[in-house]
This record gives C-alpha cells, structure tokens and sequence, in this order.
C-alpha cells in the first residue's frame, strides 16, 4: 500500500533502449523520419541519467509526505478494484494536466520544465530529457490531493510511472498519425509535436499526459497542421550545449531578476509571472508571442489563423 | 551502483550510435536566399535592411536599424540572438575569426581578410 511493488519506469527502460535503437536506424535507413545530432542526443540521455539520481535526493522527503497525507486520508481506497485504478488514471491524468500547464504558464515551475524543451529535435530520447529539479521546484505537491482521498501511495506511484511510460513513445517524427479515432481521445505524437513546436501559432498548448480531452475541454488545444511544420526547441534556444547550463539556466535567470527587483511586486511577478514577465512589459511571454504572430498573419504575411 | 553503471554504459552506447548511424539535419552554408529565409523565421518583427554572411556560410549578421541580429550554427541547427549593433560594429577579428561575446556562447564567424564591419553592413 505504501512502496509500489513494481516501477514501470525501470520495467521500460529495456523497450526504450531498443526503441530507441530502432528510430536510429529507421532514420538512418530513409523508413522514418528521424533526425539525430549527437551532442543533442548526449545532453537528453545525461538529462535522464541525471534526474533518476537527483530524484533520489529528494524521494525520501516526498514519499514521507506522501505517506503522511495518505495517513490522515478521507477515504479507504482498495487497490484491488478496478473501478479504483479507472478512477485514478482519470484523476491522475487530469493531474497531470494541471501540473504540465503550470509548468508552462508559472516562471518558477517552467524553470524546473525548460530543461525538457531545450532540444531541437524531437526524437525518442527528448522524452528521457527530465528536470533535475522538479523536487525543489515542489510540483509534487499536485499529486498529494490524491492520497488524501485516500489512493495508496503505492497505486499513485505505479499510475504516474505508467503516465510516463506512455509518454515515452509519443516523443517522434517517425509517426505521422495515427487513427482518428485515437487521435480525438489521446495524446499522440502529432498532438505532442505541437506542444514541444517553437512556432509562435503552437505555443502553450496541447498539455496532455495520456488523454488529449484535456486541452479539448480546457481550449488549449491547437491541432498540428501540414502547412507549417514544427520547429523545436525553446524560443530563445540554448546557445550551447553545456548539459549544467540546460539544467539551472532559467533558475539562474531568475536569480538575477530578483536581485535586480525593485518592489514585491517585480519579486512575485519574475517568479509567479509567465515566462518572460518583465515590469514594463519590454520582454516578450507566450502571449505577446502569439499576439504579434496574429496580428503579422492578418496582415497577411503569414499563414492564417485557425 | 551496479544499475547506474549499466546506465552510463547504456548512454554512452545510445550517443556512439546516435554519432555512427544518426541522421543530422542538413546544413549546408548559407546563401543569401537562405540566410534571409532564417532571418524572417527567427526575427519576423525585423526587416533587416542589409545581411552579411559569414566566409565559411556558417553564420549571419544583419543589420537593423540599431540592432545585429545574429545567426550563428549549433550542432545541426540555428541559435538567434539580437545584440545592439554599436558593440557588435566595435569587434575586432583575427585570423579571419570574429567572435561574439554572447551570455551563453562564444560563437566564432569566418571574416575575410579580418575586415570587419564589412561594406554591406557599415
């Protein structure tokens, strides 16, 4: 009920080596599309190594917490029923929705997350691009509310492991689309293009887990279209490959924001605002982003908005 | 430690073979046509009214109005980066090598003949 007896991260990693593997040589071999660069492809896989072992740092700390919550709990959930682990992966997965958007939308969250969108290329080892410092950035407290209705720590933890298995295969271009029908229901690799695009027209969007409804119900959804492929990476993309630079820049950023803040005010909004906040407005976020792709498009430059 | 072993050992695998039998994004150097098609992609807010591109085709700066924007090669790809024009005019080259002092990179372009700012741009 406590300690998963299984994790299905660690079960995957074999698949993910040999799938990995696999789009190598598909790419290679003119069958998939499949761009690799090998400093990319070493800074994504470091990235993965990396998280695993800073996750230990902190695991003591939110599985106590976890532990904890569940103790004073509302309700006793079983972990034998199947009604329980439905209702989970729908809760878990609007969880993870809510987390994933935040870490978009809120700059101290996104400081923890950039590091996943850094690279310009979108193959199956940007999925293993993980955050080193998702523990401090705290955004594990979003899955506390589920031990306190009374999920076991245990189920909660093979649930996100599962989320994140899933997660893995959707991370490339070999896979153009796949039926319509999967397509409206969950996220897929087109759907996951558009989020991980630098294209100003694909920004914040399609925050999605497992199922793509989401950002349906929500109206953060924004379809990947053939007219103006994806291009990957962050806006201001990295200028280096320095794996420590990828891991701690924007917290660096945000480190001498504050020193330079001359109020509460620029205090909250450098660490609360969206990425790219600034006092006088003189730096650009998603939304001036995505206000002057609109404006340049009805002005007819561009391609038209949907 | 046994786990993290095969994990190194795995990564380092995983990057010889992205190294041998991976696909990068082709980049050949740059010609005017491209550099422009870049430069409206990365800056589409700017019209810059002249463009310099670097000896070997690997990167660009052009001007507008008080800015450079500059494009430099990264691995397969493109970095964008704006700096004011008044200190990027102000570099001195050597060895036909003008380097950029960037907060996260030091890129190096090729210069002819160490004239720099080059006629298109001064």
């Amino acid at each position: 009920m406590l300690k998963a007896a299984f994790d299905p991260v660690q079960l995957a990693i074999p698949f993910f080596v040999v799938a990995i593997v696999l789009e190598i040589l598909l790419g290679r071999f003119g069958k998939a599309r499949a761009n690799y660069e090998a400093r990319d492809a070493a800074m994504s896989l470091s990235m993965g190594l990396g998280s695993n072992v800073a996750g230990l740092l902190l695991g003591g700390v939110i599985f106590a917490a976890t532990v904890w919550v569940w103790h004073h709990r509302i309700f006793t959930i079983p972990m034998t029923a199947v009604w329980a682990w439905v209702v989970l992966f729908l809760l878990e997965d609007l969880t993870y929705y809510w987390f994933h958007r935040l870490a978009h939308e809120r700059r101290i969250w996104w400081a923890s997350h950039v590091n996943h969108h850094t690279s310009t290329h979108y193959n199956l080892t940007t999925a293993l691009r993980q955050t080193w410092t998702g523990g401090v950035a705290g955004t594990w407290l979003l899955w506390l509310p589920l031990s306190f209705l009374g999920f076991p720590p245990a189920m909660v933890a093979i649930q996100k492991g599962i989320s994140l298995v899933y997660q893995f295969w959707i991370h490339t271009e070999a896979i153009k689309r796949m039926p319509r029908w999967f397509e409206a229901v969950f996220n897929t690799p087109s759907h996951h293009r558009v989020h991980h695009a630098r294209n100003a027209r694909y920004l914040d969007a399609n925050y999605a887990g497992i199922l793509i409804i989401w950002d349906r119900m929500f109206g953060t959804f924004i379809p990947e279209v053939d007219e103006e492929p994806c291009r990957y990476g962050t806006v201001k993309n990295l200028g280096n490959f320095n794996l420590l630079y990828n891991v701690f820049h924007e917290w660096i950023g945000i480190g001498k924001d504050l020193a330079g803040s001359k109020s509460p005010r620029e205090v909250l909004g450098y660490v609360f605002g969206p990425p790219g906040w600034s006092p006088d407005g003189s730096r650009d976020t998603s939304h001036t982003l995505k206000a002057k792709w609109r404006a340049r498009t009805e002005a007819g430059e561009g391609i038209s908005p949907q | 430690m046994i786990q993290l072993g095969g994990s190194v050992a795995a990564v380092v695998l995983l990057v010889a073979l992205a190294a041998w039998l991976g696909v990068a994004r082709a980049t050949p150097p740059l010609d005017a046509e491209a550099a422009r098609a870049l430069l409206a992609q990365e800056f589409p807010d700017h019209r810059p009214g002249a463009v310099w591109i670097a000896a070997d085709g690997a990167g660009v700066i052009a001007r507008a109005d008080a800015l450079a924007l500059v494009l430099y090669r990264r691995g397969d790809g493109y970095v964008a980066r704006d700096l004011p024009w008044a200190a990027v005019a102000a570099l001195k080259p050597t060895n036909g090598r003008l380097t950029l002092r960037l907060a996260d990179a030091r890129p190096v372009l090729a210069v002819n003949d160490d004239v720099w700012p080059p006629k298109e741009l001064a």
